[in-house]
């Protein structure tokens, strides 16, 4: 029994041995290629730091040309998508306050839609403020839809079927749509009739005594 | 020395490598841009339209000014 366990031993240390000896022993299994003496062509007095910071220098360099490249690329394909600039110029309108007397409405074209623009007079800017937004289908303040009150700008297309309402008319002294009969008052609001919501305001800013919608 | 020492700052990290390449485009295409346009401009001096218009507005006050005022 003994026997067998000391022998058993002996045996894995051979074959461990064994193992270790090819191992250790692979010198003469490595690549037998010479390498060759390349002291003839290796500059006398190499700087190994210079050249290294040569290298990283030259791929900086490319890495900052093709970034830079990369960059007004993708510029260009961006600046190509945004509106030129008639697009631009199309997409806004002027129009001379100066010119509208107060009471009075004024129709403009602006991208193939209606805009209405009046000069409320301080009545009508009273009588606008003083309706009930329990009374409103739509409930919106007049201050809600005015930068200034003397200026009321808005699309002039009915909210029901898009037809385009007549001005100074209807029960409630703004606006009528004779297709289905909905009435606006003097702030666009609806008041009567089939559209659901009010005149819609479209974006705009005064420039002292122009307006510009758009 | 110094070499080491660019080699230190610059290029050891490569987040600071590639962070200086980066920078260092930004600064390049401003750099490359108004040099460019500033070149092209000495070049074509008295060919280009802000030039041009300068010369018409002196020349033309009384007829061709028809665009502008």
């Amino acid at each position: 029994m003994l026997g067998l366990r000391t022998s058993f031993k002996s045996s894995l240390r051979a074959l461990n041995c064994q193992s270790r000896l090819i191992s250790s022993s692979a010198v003469s299994a490595k690549s037998t290629y010479k390498t060759p003496d390349f002291g003839d062509y290796v500059k006398e007095k190499n700087d190994a730091d210079k050249s290294r910071s040569y290298a990283y220098f030259m791929v900086g360099s490319l890495g900052l040309l093709s970034s830079a490249g990369a960059k007004s690329t993708v510029e260009t394909f961006i600046t190509s998508m945004s509106a030129s600039a008639d697009v631009l110029a199309m997409a806004k309108v002027e129009v001379n306050l100066a010119a509208i007397p107060e009471g009075k409405n004024v129709v403009v074209k602006w991208q193939g839609k209606p805009v209405f623009i009046r000069h409320r007079t301080q009545g009508e800017i009273d009588e606008a403020n003083s309706v009930d937004m329990s009374a409103l289908k739509d409930p919106q303040t007049d201050a809600d839809r005015v930068k200034n009150p003397e200026w009321l700008i808005m699309l002039g297309i009915c909210t029901h079927l898009g037809c385009v309402p007549i001005g100074e008319a209807g029960d409630f002294g703004g606006w009528f749509c004779p297709c289905h009969g909905s009435h606006y008052d003097i702030s666009g609001r609806i008041r009567r009739g089939p559209a659901p919501l009010n005149l819609e305001i479209p974006e705009y800013e005064f420039d002292d005594q122009k307006l510009i919608v758009g | 020395m110094a070499f080491s020492t660019i080699y230190n700052v610059f290029f050891k990290r490569n987040s600071v490598f590639v962070g200086t390449v980066f920078a260092a485009s930004f600064v390049f295409q401003a750099a490359f841009d108004t040099s460019v346009t500033s070149w092209y401009e000495a070049h074509n001096k008295g060919k280009m339209w802000k030039d041009v218009k300068l010369k018409l507005s002196q020349a033309g006050e009384d007829d061709e000014d028809d665009d502008d005022e």
